[in-house]
């Protein structure tokens, strides 16, 4: 198994990323800025806090899986350092799963310092910790997970920018893609039917993983809601990366 | 059946047009059969198709058809690649590590243990003179340092077969020579050896067979002595004689050369150089010199590219 090396090349790579460090600094002071604009809501600061901190962390992992996720694959080939990869007895799916674990485990961390600056801030207002935050944090880390693996998916066939648009359209495709589901239920005789239902199911619904609204607001939570969530994220996941590693096996390394 | 180091066999290669382009015949029909420990010069001009032949090996480009043996193993079994090294040409390396970072992490590509790959690291980048400089930044080398290191990253999994894209190139000449010293010294080791090259002297040097590609095609290959054959094309003498003494050597005059006292003239074979020479001698002339000119690599390379 080689793809562990790539993995800690990747990781030592991305965690000294200035865009990275910049995304971060930024994200962890918004979350403490929200004291602030908690200060402005009656008597909700702590709900206005935790959403606005959730929100954030959100944001900001679909900024570095753009940012980043994109660049991952794209500068290996422009800068054709990927030959000293690909030349060795390293199967191309290791390379690219490699690079993809790398990155997650970075973002793990980044997620980590956000939710233990949301934590922080908390405990200033409640003078206690909200444990119930995590569940929604988990979420939004398979989220951005699979944005990455879109990343991946969308770079391998098209140029970054190109890329980046597509990845962006499936995140907000993703958490509008509940309405058509339920257009279709209301309307059972559209003409349309079959193409919104597709539709519907070839895009993740991201709305499986936000559990923001449930966790601030304290509502009942589906049973096995997280479970779930992380079953479905992983296996919509799986499914994009081996398509990637499909694309990227017949790739020509110019 | 004999189990080369490296075989090709009818290799293929298109590369697809942009939108509106015609498709690019990089390859065409590749037939290679290098056996274990010849040191083999692939040569060739701009664009012939040599990096693409060596992306090919090296399972980097995908052939449009053929096929491709590494020790009997077929390359599109990645395990072919573990006895093999390669330096592509003007190397591009991972500017955030060290030289030992970089090459710790090549030898882990290649299951290498821990104390293994630090015994290795230690012998590579000594023989590469980067003692100096192992733990700073590859961000901050030089090209030939950066060559250098690629050619210790080559030499990681101690292989039998080199395949190196221009290793020559991007060197200054203390670079160069000691570029050359290690390829002669892995020649000396009976490895296997695949390299490109413009510098058709090098190639002179160190290779024991050629290949000439032009146009994806391979346009001759042979040892260097089937190549160059006795090599003699010319023998030039410098002499100097009386004026009258000169109508007795029997010389057209486009074969005279005169600056100062001196004349050059030439012929094509022995027997009639050692005629002029007997003919100079018994006139009262004065030999200064006979060179014999031997055809060159590259004067092989030219008549084979321009046809």
């Amino acid at each position: 198994m080689k793809w562990p090396a790539i993995a800690s090349l990747t990781y030592k790579e991305t965690i000294r990323n200035r865009i990275l460090i910049n995304i971060l600094l930024f994200a962890v002071a918004l979350i403490a800025l929200s004291l602030i604009i908690g200060d402005w809501s009656l008597g909700e600061q702590a709900k206005v806090i935790k959403d606005f901190g959730l929100s954030a962390m959100s944001l900001f992992g679909l900024l570095i899986a753009l940012f980043i996720g994109i660049r991952l694959m794209v500068q290996e080939l422009e800068q054709r350092t990927i030959y000293l990869v690909a030349s060795k007895p390293v199967r191309r799916w290791e390379i690219l799963f490699g690079k993809f674990a790398g990155l997650s485990l970075t973002l793990l961390l980044n997620v980590i310092l956000m939710l233990l600056a949301l934590w922080a801030v908390d405990w200033i207002i409640e003078k206690r910790i909200d444990f119930e935050l995590a569940a929604a944090v988990v979420l939004i880390y398979v989220e951005i997970l699979l944005i990455v693996a879109f990343a991946l998916f969308f770079s391998s066939l098209m140029s970054p920018t190109l890329a980046a648009v597509a990845t962006l359209a499936v995140f907000i495709a993703g958490h509008l893609s509940p309405i058509l589901r339920d257009y279709v239920q209301l309307h059972p005789g559209s003409g349309l039917k079959k193409l919104y239902l597709a539709i519907y199911y070839i895009i993740p619904n991201l709305e499986n993983l936000n559990l923001k609204m449930a966790v601030v607001e304290h509502l009942e939570r589906p049973p096995h809601a997280v479970g779930m969530g992380i079953l479905y994220g992983l296996l919509y996941l799986s499914f994009v990366l081996t398509a990637t590693c499909m694309i990227f096996e017949k790739k020509d390394l110019k | 059946m004999t189990c080369f180091a490296i075989q090709t066999n009818r290799l293929r290669k298109v590369y697809q047009g942009e939108l509106g382009q015609k498709d690019y015949v990089g390859l065409e029909g590749l037939d290679l059969e290098i056996p274990a420990g010849e040191v083999f010069a692939f040569l060739g001009p701009n664009g012939a198709g040599k990096t693409t032949t060596i992306k090919v090996l090296m399972r980097l480009l995908r052939p449009s058809s053929g096929s491709v043996m590494i020790n009997g193993v077929s390359n599109t079994q990645h395990q072919s690649m573990e006895r093999v090294g390669y330096l592509s040409e003007q190397p591009n390396i991972y500017g955030y590590l060290t030289a030992r970072e970089f090459l710790d992490f090549i030898g882990k590509l290649f299951g290498l243990a821990p104390s293994v790959r630090r015994k290795r690291i230690d012998g590579l980048i000594g023989l590469v003179g980067l003692k100096d400089r192992d733990r700073t930044l590859i961000r901050g080398f030089s090209r030939g340092m950066t060559q250098r290191l690629g050619m210790a990253q080559a030499l990681m999994n101690e292989p039998d077969i080199l395949i190196l894209d221009e290793p020559l190139s991007n060197l200054d000449p203390v670079g160069r020579k000691d570029m050359r010293d290690i390829i002669l010294s892995l020649k000396a080791q009976k490895k296997t050896l695949f390299f490109s090259s413009h510098i058709l002297h090098d190639a002179e040097i160190v290779a024991d067979r050629v290949g000439i590609l032009d146009h994806g095609r391979l346009v001759q290959t042979g040892t260097m002595q089937e190549l160059m054959g006795s090599g003699l094309k010319t023998i030039e003498i410098i002499y100097s004689i009386p004026e009258a003494g000169e109508s007795v050597l029997g010389l057209s005059r486009e074969r005279i050369v005169r600056q100062g006292d001196r004349t050059l003239t030439w012929t094509e074979n022995m027997e009639s150089a050692q005629e002029i020479l007997g003919k100079l001698l018994k006139n009262g002339g004065k030999v200064f010199s006979v060179t014999p000119q031997r055809q060159s690599l590259e004067d092989l390379f030219i008549s084979r590219i321009r046809g």
